[in-house]
C-alpha cells in the first residue's frame, strides 16, 4: 500500500511559501535494514518544521540524512532526492563541505570542541572566510548576541568552552552554527539535556531565528513541538504518517495512530 | 505480641550488625593491603635512588660537577666523564621521537579517520607486532642490514647533498661508517613507533562520535577536524604516549649498543660514532675492574634516572600549562 500522503500534504503548497527543502520517494538504510520508508515532504523557508515520533521511528535518521552527516559510517545509505533549493543535495557531485556550511547542525548533547569560547565559533567561520581581526570579533559577538549568551560569556571569551555549564554550551553550540551563516538549521533534540529554564531560552531562541533561517527540530518532547513548530511531521516505523501545520496536527489529526501518539496512547 | 515482635527486630538489628562489623574488618584488610602496595612503590622507588646514589658517591665525590661536562672517559687514567654519553642519548632519543611522532600519530589518523574498515585490523596488528620484536632482533639487523645500507647508500648521497652548506655539512659529515648516532636514532624511532601508535590510536577512538559529526557538520575536512578537534581533545593522551616512547628510547640498551659504535667522543657530525648512557654501562661493566670505574658507570646510571625524570616533569608541566590555558 502506498501512502497516501505525498502531494496533498504538502504545506508549502498550501500556504503558497516557497519550499526550501524538498525530500522525495527517500529510503534510507542501515546495512540492510530498512530505517525510512519512501518519505516524502515539503519544508518551507524561514519556519521551523518539527519532527516527532516515539524513539527508532527514523525521525534523527531523515534529520541526518538532510546534511548527509550519516556518510561519515559506512553501511549507511540513502536512495532518492533532497532538494535543496531545487537541486539534489544527495547527488555524488554534491561538496560536503559546502553542502555543510549551507545546513548546519545541533546536537542533543552540548558539543563544544575542545578550544576558547571564542574559537569555538571563529573556528567554523574561518574555515571559509578570511576576514579581520575586528570583523571576527564582531562576527563572534553577534554569534553570541544571536544565540542570546554574549551577557554571560563576554568577560570570559577566552575560557574553554567546555567550562560552560550545559545549557550555556548548548547555546554556544548554536552560536557556532549561526556563525557559519547557514540557510538550514538542524537541531537534533537540542534540549532534551537541558533543565527547565535552558530550555526556554533555546525555544525563544528558535522562534527568533526562524525569521532568517529553516529550521527543522527533532523532539521528543510533543509540548516543545507545539510551541516552536509551524509544522510537524509525525514519523513511525519509519514512515511519514503525518504532515500538516502544527494546530492541526495537535488538535485534528487526520490519522488514528498520530491522534494515539500525541495522546499518549503508545510511545 | 509487641514483646514478641520486639525481640524478632533486636535479633535482626544483632545480625545485620554482626555483618556490619564482619565488612568493617574486610574492609580494613582491603585498605591496608591497597595501601601497603602504594607504599610499596615509593618504597622500590626510594630504594633504587638510594643505592644508585650511594654507588656512585666515590666517583661524584671525585670528579665532582665536572663529571657532568667533562667529554674524556679513560680507564687507564681513571679519568671519567658523562658529557659524551650524556649528549648521545639525548641526541638520539630526541631525533627518534622526531622522527616517530609525526608518523605515529599519521598512522592513528589514518587508522581511525581514512583506513577502509577491511585494512584497520591488519594493519593495527602489525603496528603492535613491531612492539613485540624483541631488542636484540633489531639490534641485529639494525648491525647487519640496515648500516651496511645506509653506509653504501643513503649516507654517501646526503653527505654529497649537503656538501658546501654551512650547517648541514657538518651536521652530515663523513665518512660514512653505516653505524653511528643517526643510525641508532632511527632503529630507535621504529622501535618507540608502535608504542606511539596505539596509544594514540586508542584515545582517538575515544574522541565521542558527536564531536566529530558537529565538527563536520560546520563543514571541516578530514584535516582540519584532525588538526583542531581531535587531536587537542587527546592531547594528553598522546604526550602520555610519546612520553612512553622516549622513556622506552632514553633507556633502550641493546639495539643502541649494536649501531651506536661507542666512541666516548662528541661530534658535530651525526653519522659519527658516538655513545650513549645504557651503551656505555652494558658495554663496559664487565671490564670494570677498578672501584672508581664501576661507580662511574653507576653515577652514568643515576644521571639516567634523573634525566628521564626531568623529562617526565617537565610533560606534566607542559600538561598543565595548556590545560590552565585552555581552562579545561
Amino acid at each position: 500500500m502506498k501512502p497516501m500522503l505525498s502531494t496533498d500534504l504538502n504545506v508549502a503548497e498550501t500556504t503558497a511559501e516557497k519550499a526550501k527543502i524538498e525530500v522525495k520517494n527517500l529510503n534510507f538504510y542501515y546495512g540492510q535494514s530498512k530505517a525510512l520508508k519512501d518519505i516524502n515532504l515539503s519544508l518551507p523557508e524561514r519556519s521551523v518544521t518539527a519532527f516527532i515520533g516515539p524513539s527508532g521511528c527514523g525521525k534523527s535518521t531523515l534529520l541526518r540524512v538532510l546534511n548527509r552527516i550519516y556518510e561519515l559510517y559506512p553501511k549507511q545509505s540513502a536512495e532518492g532526492q533532497v532538494l535543496l533549493d531545487g537541486k539534489n543535495i544527495l547527488d555524488r557531485s554534491q561538496d560536503l563541505n559546502l553542502l555543510r556550511t549551507k545546513i548546519g547542525m545541533v546536537f542533543q548533547k552540548p558539543t563544544p570542541f575542545p578550544m576558547s569560547i571564542y574559537e569555538n565559533i571563529a573556528f567554523g567561520v574561518r574555515l571559509y572566510e578570511k576576514i579581520s581581526k575586528a570583523e571576527m570579533d564582531n562576527r563572534v559577538e553577534q554569534a553570541l548576541k544571536r544565540a542570546a549568551l554574549w551577557n554571560e560569556v563576554k568577560d570570559k571569551l577566552n575560557a574553554s568552552g567546555q567550562s560552560l555549564s550545559g545549557g550555556q554550551q548548548q547555546r554556544l553550540c548554536i552560536a557556532r552554527t549561526v556563525a557559519v551563516k547557514p540557510e538550514v538549521i538542524l537541531l537534533d533534540e537540542p534540549a532534551s539535556a537541558l533543565d527547565p529554564l535552558s530550555t526556554a531560552k533555546i525555544e525563544e531562541l528558535i522562534d527568533e531565528l526562524q525569521a532568517d533561517y529553516t529550521i527543522v527540530i527533532v523532539t521528543h518532547n510533543m509540548q516543545q513541538a507545539a510551541r516552536v513548530s509551524r509544522q510537524t511531521a509525525f514519523m513511525y516505523l519509519g514512515e511519514l504518517i503525518e504532515f500538516d501545520r502544527t494546530e492541526k496536527i495537535f488538535t485534528s489529526p487526520r490519522e488514528k495512530r498520530t491522534q494515539d501518539y500525541i495522546t499518549g496512547r503508545f510511545g | 505480641m509487641t514483646a514478641v515482635s520486639e525481640a524478632v527486630t533486636s535479633s535482626a538489628i544483632r545480625t545485620r550488625e554482626a555483618t556490619v562489623r564482619r565488612f568493617a574488618l574486610t574492609d580494613t584488610i582491603f585498605r591496608t593491603v591497597t595501601r601497603l602496595s602504594a607504599i610499596l612503590v615509593l618504597v622500590l622507588l626510594g630504594g633504587v635512588a638510594v643505592s644508585l646514589i650511594a654507588g656512585s658517591w666515590e666517583a661524584l665525590s671525585k670528579f665532582g660537577f665536572s663529571f657532568l661536562t667533562t667529554e674524556s672517559w679513560n680507564p687507564v687514567t681513571e679519568n671519567f666523564g658523562a658529557l659524551a654519553p650524556i649528549y648521545g642519548t639525548v641526541v638520539t632519543s630526541a631525533i627518534a621521537i622526531l622522527i616517530a611522532v609525526p608518523i605515529g600519530i599519521g598512522i592513528a589518523v589514518f587508522l581511525t579517520e581514512l583506513c577502509p574498515r577491511p585494512l584497520r585490523r591488519p594493519i593495527g596488528i602489525a603496528v603492535e607486532l613491531l612492539a613485540g620484536i624483541p631488542s636484540i632482533i633489531y639490534g641485529i639487523w639494525g648491525l647487519f642490514v640496515f648500516a651496511p645500507f645506509l653506509q653504501t647508500t643513503v649516507q654517501p648521497f646526503i653527505i654529497n647533498l649537503f656538501h658546501g652548506i654551512p650547517g648541514l655539512a657538518s651536521l652530515f659529515a663523513g665518512p660514512p661508517y653505516g653505524i653511528g648516532l643517526l643510525t641508532s636514532s632511527l632503529i630507535l624511532a621504529i622501535m618507540v613507533l608502535p608504542f606511539i601508535t596505539s596509544i594514540t590510536k586508542d584515545v582517538f577512538d575515544t574522541v565521542p562520535a558527536v564531536l566529530k559529526e558537529s565538527a563536520y557538520g560546520i563543514g571541516c575536512t578530514t584535516w582540519e577536524v584532525t588538526r583542531r578537534v581531535v587531536i587537542p581533545y587527546t592531547r594528553v593522551g598522546i604526550m602520555g604516549g610519546v612520553m612512553l616512547g622516549l622513556g622506552r628510547a632514553l633507556g633502550e640498551t641493546m639495539a643502541v649498543t649494536f649501531v651506536i659504535g661507542n666512541a666516548h667522543r662528541i661530534s658535530a657530525s651525526l653519522f659519527a660514532p658516538g655513545t650513549t648512557i645504557s651503551a656505555t654501562i652494558a658495554n663496559e661493566f664487565t671490564e670494570a675492574d677498578g672501584e672508581l670505574y664501576t661507580s662511574s658507570l653507576v653515577a652514568l646510571g643515576l644521571i639516567l634516572f634523573i634525566i628521564t625524570f626531568i623529562i617526565l616533569a617537565l610533560a606534566r608541566y607542559m600538561l598543565l600549562r595548556i590545560d590552565s590555558r585552555t581552562g579545561a
